[in-house]
């Protein structure tokens, strides 16, 4: 009999492997002390943040801030409940309302995290007799969300419309719905879906469906920071809106909006949705005012992206491997998993936090430092940041060429 | 899912060139070699080359039945019974 934890062993030597005896353990950083949406205290070292997803800085907001203590002190800490029971308080529908507002939609759903919300609709929108195609680089809450689906699973190579076609046309005349399950931007490289070329292809067939987790394009992308589809001009063609406060929105919490005239239904149907509590008072205030600093918040957006482009510009000038331009994901592409650990622990060490990320969460087996950059980010804060990744990059030794990035082979759309 | 279907020579010649570029172990193959165990397939690898073979076959093969597939054999009865259909 195998004790209760044997299987893990391998991950578990490979983690003391490559960790080593020494040195900062990067799955244990500890924020001791935040001190605004770009800086904190970690290891008693002022360190600067470039690796929060907070990318409008609305994390102390002082709109939010006063409607999340008001909500506090009217309601109370939490809910205990969940929102078919006893957890939907007049904040919840006031959010959904604003959220059905900010997207132009009819239905909203406010699930209790972003997670949770992938989880929730991708294991119940599909039957038995339907079929999903998913991007293969898609998120983690959407792998695990298919698996609770009594749906086909289909994965179709990441950005590649045409092997989405290839896969649509063998399921023609199957009699199920289908579903595809796409991310407007990419999480680990911050590369976009190409929006357009997928919405052309569903059009071609009959019974398709479209969802796009939006999780890290909201407030980021389109003029009213709606997403991808509001930049590409395509959002009535997306039948489905996932994602999360957690990110631009600043606080915490996930949704989807949709027009389908019974999106209610799955409120009676979703688990990840029945059976669990609803989100604080406090949290959904915040999350509703921010909803409408998104809206309007078209000067942090050219911040933000102008903050991109300056660490990409820097970086890039250093010599490192940088994945995607014109993002708010600066993701730096090492060799290996050890160098990008020595990299990351120099960083660290130097005052600056960025996301360590390693197969297999990373696509192409990549091993990265990846930057996500804030509105709030000084010009001084980066260059500093730059600086500092020149100086770690001369010691590690990494500025010697990475390969250039793989291309994946991609099919042309019929 | 090993059962009463014996898959085709072809099928599992195929199905051996394309493991050639993913054989770490130098294990050799034969129906009842277990990508995991045998192979040392782990989720990626095991993601990569279950593109290779929707290519080369030009199928879909759903991620729901991955976790049945165990060996090569039953890998080429999956990819026979999706043709097929």
């Amino acid at each position: 009999m195998a004790a209760l934890f044997d299987r893990f062993a391998p991950l578990m030597a490979q983690r003391d492997a490559m960790l080593g005896d020494g040195g900062v353990n990067p799955f244990k950083v500890k924020m001791d002390q935040v001190l605004s949406q770009t800086e904190a205290i970690i290891a008693g070292r002022h360190t600067i943040l470039v690796g929060t997803n907070n990318y409008l800085g609305l994390t102390f907001a002082p709109e939010a801030l006063k409607a999340a203590h008001d909500a506090l002190e009217a309601c109370g800490t939490g809910t205990t409940g969940s929102r078919v029971a006893n957890g939907t308080y007049h904040g919840h529908k006031e959010l959904e309302d604003a959220l059905c507002d900010f997207f132009g939609k009819e239905h909203a759903m406010v699930f209790s995290t972003g997670f949770l919300a992938n989880l929730g609709i991708l294991s119940t929108l599909m039957g038995p007799e339907d079929y999903i195609l998913m991007d293969a680089d898609c998120h983690a809450s959407i792998y695990d969300g298919v698996r609770g689906s009594s749906a086909q699973i289909i994965r179709f190579k990441h950005n590649d419309a045409g092997d989405l076609d290839k896969r649509l046309g063998r399921l023609a005349d199957k009699p199920g719905n289908k579903l595809i399950v796409i991310e407007g931007i990419y999480s680990m490289l911050g590369d976009k879906a190409p929006l357009a070329e997928i919405v052309a292809v569903k059009k071609k067939y009959e019974n398709v469906y479209l969802l796009s987790d939006e999780a890290h394009s909201v407030g980021v992308l389109g003029k009213y920071g709606r997403g991808l589809p509001e930049e590409v001009g395509c959002e009535d063609d997306v039948d489905f809106i996932v994602g999360t406060f957690s990110k631009s929105v600043g606080t915490v919490g996930g949704f989807c909006v949709s027009n389908h005239p019974d999106f209610d239904t799955l409120r009676l149907v979703t688990r990840a949705y029945i059976f669990t509590a609803s989100l604080p008072p406090s949290v959904v205030a915040s999350a509703t005012v921010n909803l409408g600093l998104v809206r309007n918040g078209g000067a942090l957006r050219k911040r933000l992206m102008r903050n991109a482009q300056h660490l990409h510009a820097g970086l890039t000038a250093l010599g490192l491997k940088v994945a995607s331009e014109n993002s708010p994901v600066v993701a730096v592409v090492t060799p290996d998993p050890q160098v990008a650990l020595m990299f990351w622990r120099g960083l660290i060490e130097a005052g600056v936090y960025v996301n360590l990320a390693l197969p297999p969460a990373t696509p192409y087996g990549y091993s990265l430092l990846r930057a996500s950059l804030c509105a709030a980010h000084t010009e001084e804060q980066l260059d500093k940041v730059i600086a500092i990744f020149a100086e770690v990059a001369a010691k590690v030794g990494v500025i010697a060429p990475v390969e250039s990035l793989p291309v994946r082979k991609r099919s042309a759309v019929a | 899912m090993s059962g009463g279907t014996e898959p085709s020579a072809e099928t599992l010649t195929a199905l051996y060139d394309i493991l050639e570029t993913f054989n770490k172990t130098g294990a050799a193959f034969a129906p009842g070699t277990r990508f995991s165990e045998d192979l040392n397939f782990d989720s990626l690898v095991v993601m990569e080359f279950v593109a290779v073979v929707e290519d080369a076959f030009d199928i879909s093969i759903p991620l729901n039945i991955l976790p049945d597939i165990a060996t090569i054999k039953d890998l080429a009865v999956a990819v026979e019974k999706i043709v097929a259909e």
